[in-house]
């Protein structure tokens, strides 16, 4: 009798808890964005004899009802816990942990990537730097995977043939090794990319075989960003991880520089207006864009520099920029190549192909 | 509308229970009616119109066979029944396989129909089937009441994915069944088994074998993993589902026939057969083989007999040469152990070995795009595809789900119900089982919201 009266309560729990989400999914009210997934939510839409005869409405309801379900992270929160503890499984959604720092399982080697994006890189060469003068360099920088994956068990790509491939191809360019300027900590824990303060070493690396002078630690104030990062595995992986704190690397002459981007905007090294985008990752260099430059005036040296990169780029940029009177970073991800010459010249300048192996490895999105 | 949907579990069914539970008894039908309407509605609204007529069609159907005096209209209602219900199979699921088969032997090139397949054809012809004939039998009188009749074939808990329910085995709970908050429980509890063997066992499987298709470094083990992997995952989606169906007939207050046994737990195929999808098999039974003569005729008359209902069987689950192929590898197996009884004087442990093999061999033939993959995935399991015995992708994978796999493993057994069984009388039992249920919705609406499409498998039949 007892335990039918358990029973009872337990079955009458059971209903609550079901009733009260869908009360909360009912009547809670739509949220415009997600922050842990930095992309916008779907909202509900439009009912119309159309759009329910074409079966729009059905399926537009179920990503709303997906993506407006009330404590949608946590409940996201509580599948990845599940499926990472409960099931054992060694990656939620492709991203493992291991050592505290989340990174994507990048795997295997894309040889059609690689081809693709040697492919490209050669037709730049061709068109703009052959017979330019130009010094060119190139630098692979090693996602996280890199030096967490293999050790910790997890799938790793050939990275070693991966850097054969592109210094084999591309014999004109001179290849700079940044895999043991850095390490585990060069890397935010929540994201894919690298920490600015960490960076010395990997500039001066490339500050020393392109012969200019490289960043000293002296010149640079360590200033930490208000706004807790959330990286992009925050969201991804749903599991409970503590945001970080972004530094940037601040100097006297880092301050005299002007920046301009897309030929339009003029701003800072460190664009400030960016501190409330979804990616505080943009405050470097205003985040991704397709062209940017910066005009160092206080240069002693009439040298030029052009990066062609990504992401990686807008954070390495500005301890590069000492030895230079400016910097042009160009993303050919989002500007065609061959329209390149109704915006530069190449005249002799040094020229820095500095992508990450993530991006090499899944190269499509090169144009 | 997929069970495990949000839209399913936090929209429909609580507006659907509650609006059925307010409503007076008279109504209850025309409630379950208009619901499963609109379920169905939901993922084919166009077809809406061939589920009406469908209805009606039936309907009519029985009215006029129980009417007419003489048999030879009693004869011609059940086969205007027939012939047009297998018509409409024939147009919308198989025609562009009798097309495309008869270009390939031809040369030709008859156009296709390119139809989209109208969800659960295959249950819902197959039920109302069962209605005819029974009516025309004398085993059950026909249903005057429309809406009661509708609310049988479009009956959502089961339209789309059985069990394929009888309506000799509901007629009565039609018309009168009880309601109770035990039945809501009970109901309920089996609904979330179900719900849970589905998004957290079924799919998970679902999830590897993607990666399995995916990879480009296959090896023997891999497709070891693999096949094994469809077979649980094929079990957990199709009686998840089942589970789900029958828990919420019973919290409408129905009860629905059993559709799975631990088939894995077989001894010979024959036993299998009794113990995988009970429903399809009885109804196999009971309106193919039997009617054909079963097993009182001559020999080669039962093995044609035996091959005829074994490739509907495979025809039925799919229209492609593999799922035909597959039946006939049913019907082969079958006759095999009825010809040699010394298969059945095996030890158990070698016979459940047997059935698991073939079992396992059989799901792959079962889950190829074509007969040709069929082979090559065969092959490459017996080690005469030129791959490695195995590779570091398939290590990583086989140490990411090995839980899965043991989960899988046990749960295909009884002992988790001889478990639950043991518990159910006790404090901790009762205890246990509501903290379990929640756990389930809610880890279950994680991986929904966390959100990959995951139809059911018995969706396409």
């Amino acid at each position: 009798m007892q335990n039918k009266k358990i029973r009872a309560i337990g079955a009458g729990v059971l209903a609550a808890v079901w009733l009260c989400l869908t009360g909360f999914a009912w009547f809670s009210q739509p949220k415009a964005s997600s922050d842990a997934e930095r992309r916008p939510l779907e909202q509900m839409p439009q009912l119309s004899v159309d759009t329910v005869l074409d079966g729009s409405f059905m399926k537009d309801f179920e990503s709303y009802s997906l993506d407006q379900f009330p404590l949608r992270d946590s409940f996201r929160q509580v599948k990845s816990l599940f499926h990472y503890y409960g099931l054992q499984q060694k990656d939620n959604n492709d991203i493992y942990l291991a050592d505290g720092y989340a990174a994507k399982l990048e795997y295997p080697l894309n040889q059609t990537s690689v081809d693709y994006a040697v492919s490209r890189f050669q037709r730049l060469y061709e068109k703009y730097l052959l017979d330019s003068g130009c010094k060119v360099y190139m630098a692979a920088v090693p996602d996280k995977g890199y030096y967490l994956a293999e050790e910790n068990g997890y799938l790793a790509m050939d990275y070693e043939a991966m850097f054969a491939a592109f210094r084999q191809a591309l014999p004109w360019a001179q290849w700079i090794d940044l895999t043991d300027s850095l390490d585990t900590g060069c890397y935010y824990r929540t994201d894919t990319h690298w920490r600015q303060e960490k960076l010395l070493g990997a500039a001066g690396k490339l500050c020393q075989a392109m012969g200019v002078t490289p960043p000293a630690a002296e010149d640079y104030t360590q200033t930490a960003i208000e706004r807790p990062f959330y990286g992009v595995y925050y969201g991804q992986a749903a599991l409970p991880m503590e945001p970080e704190t972004m530094y940037i690397m601040e100097s006297q002459l880092l301050s005299g520089c002007k920046v301009t981007v897309e030929m339009a905007k003029k701003t800072q090294v460190y664009d400030m207006e960016q501190l409330g985008s979804k990616d505080l990752y943009d405050v470097f260099l205003s985040g991704s864009k397709s062209f940017v430059t910066i005009e160092n005036p206080n240069a002693q040296t009439d040298r030029e520099l052009v990066i062609f990169r990504d992401s990686f780029g807008s954070s390495i940029a500005p301890l590069l920029v000492q030895g230079y009177k400016t910097v042009t970073l160009v993303d050919i991800r989002y500007i065609n190549m061959e329209t390149l010459s109704m915006l530069m010249d190449f005249h002799g300048q040094d020229v820095l192909l500095l992508y990450s192996t993530l991006v090499l490895n899944n190269s499509s999105t090169i144009k | 509308m997929l069970f495990s949907s949000i839209p399913f579990l936090f929209y429909f069914l609580p507006a659907v229970i509650l609006t059925y539970f307010l409503v007076p008894r008279q109504l209850k039908n025309g409630v379950l009616l208009l619901a499963s309407l609109f379920f169905y509605g939901w993922g084919e609204p166009r077809y809406l119109i061939l589920m009406v007529f469908s209805i009606a069609m039936f309907y009519g159907c029985g009215l006029a066979i129980a009417k007419c005096s003489q048999k030879k209209w009693k004869r011609f209602w059940l086969v205007v029944s027939v012939v047009v219900s297998v018509t409409m199979l024939g147009i919308f699921k198989y025609a562009d396989f009798f097309v495309s088969s008869f270009n390939a032997v031809t040369g030709l090139s008859v156009p296709m129909l390119r139809l989209a397949l109208p969800i659960g054809i295959s249950f819902y012809t197959f039920q109302c089937l069962s209605y005819t004939i029974d009516v025309y039998r004398g085993n059950v009188p026909a249903q005057k009441n429309p809406i009661s009749f509708g609310a049988y074939v479009a009956l959502f808990p089961q339209l789309i994915a059985g069990p394929i329910v009888r309506y000799v085995d509901v007629a009565r709970e039609l018309e009168s069944r009880t309601h109770s908050w035990d039945n809501v429980a009970v109901g309920l509890r089996r609904f979330l088994v179900g719900l849970g063997k589905k998004i957290l066992i079924a799919d998970n499987f679902a999830l590897l074998m993607k990666l399995f298709r995916e990879s480009g470094e296959q090896s023997v083990l891999f497709y070891w993993m693999y096949a094994i992997a469809f077979t649980l995952n094929i079990y957990f989606d199709f009686s998840g589902y089942s589970d789900m169906a029958i828990g919420l007939g019973r919290v409408f207050g129905f009860h629905f026939i059993e559709n799975f046994n631990y088939p894995y737990l077989s001894k010979s195929i024959g036993e299998f057969w009794r113990r995988w999808h009970m429903s399809l098999g009885s109804w196999f039974r009971d309106y193919i083989y039997i009617p054909l003569g079963g097993n009182r005729v001559s020999k080669w008359r039962w093995v044609l007999n035996t091959f005829a209902v074994w490739m509907l069987t495979g025809l039925w689950h799919g229209a492609a040469w593999n799922f035909v192929l597959w039946g006939v590898m049913f019907g082969v197996l079958l006759l095999v152990e009825k010809w040699v009884p010394a298969l059945q004087k095996l030890p158990v442990l070698l016979r459940r070995a047997y059935v698991l093999l073939l079992v396992v061999i059989s799901f792959v033939l079962f889950n190829a795009e074509s007969i040709s993959q069929a082979g090559s995935d065969l092959a490459a399991m017996f080690g005469f595809g030129g791959l490695p015995l195995v590779t570091a992708e398939t290590v990583y994978y086989l140490k990411s789900y090995i839980v899965l796999f043991l989960v899988g493993i046990v749960g295909a057994t009884p002992v988790v119900r001889d478990l639950a069984r043991k518990l159910e009388n006790t404090t901790v039992g009762a205890v246990l089982e509501p903290v379990l249920m929640i756990g389930i919705l809610l880890v279950c609406t994680g991986y929904l919201v966390d959100g990959s499409f995951s139809p059911f498998l018995y969706f396409r039949f």
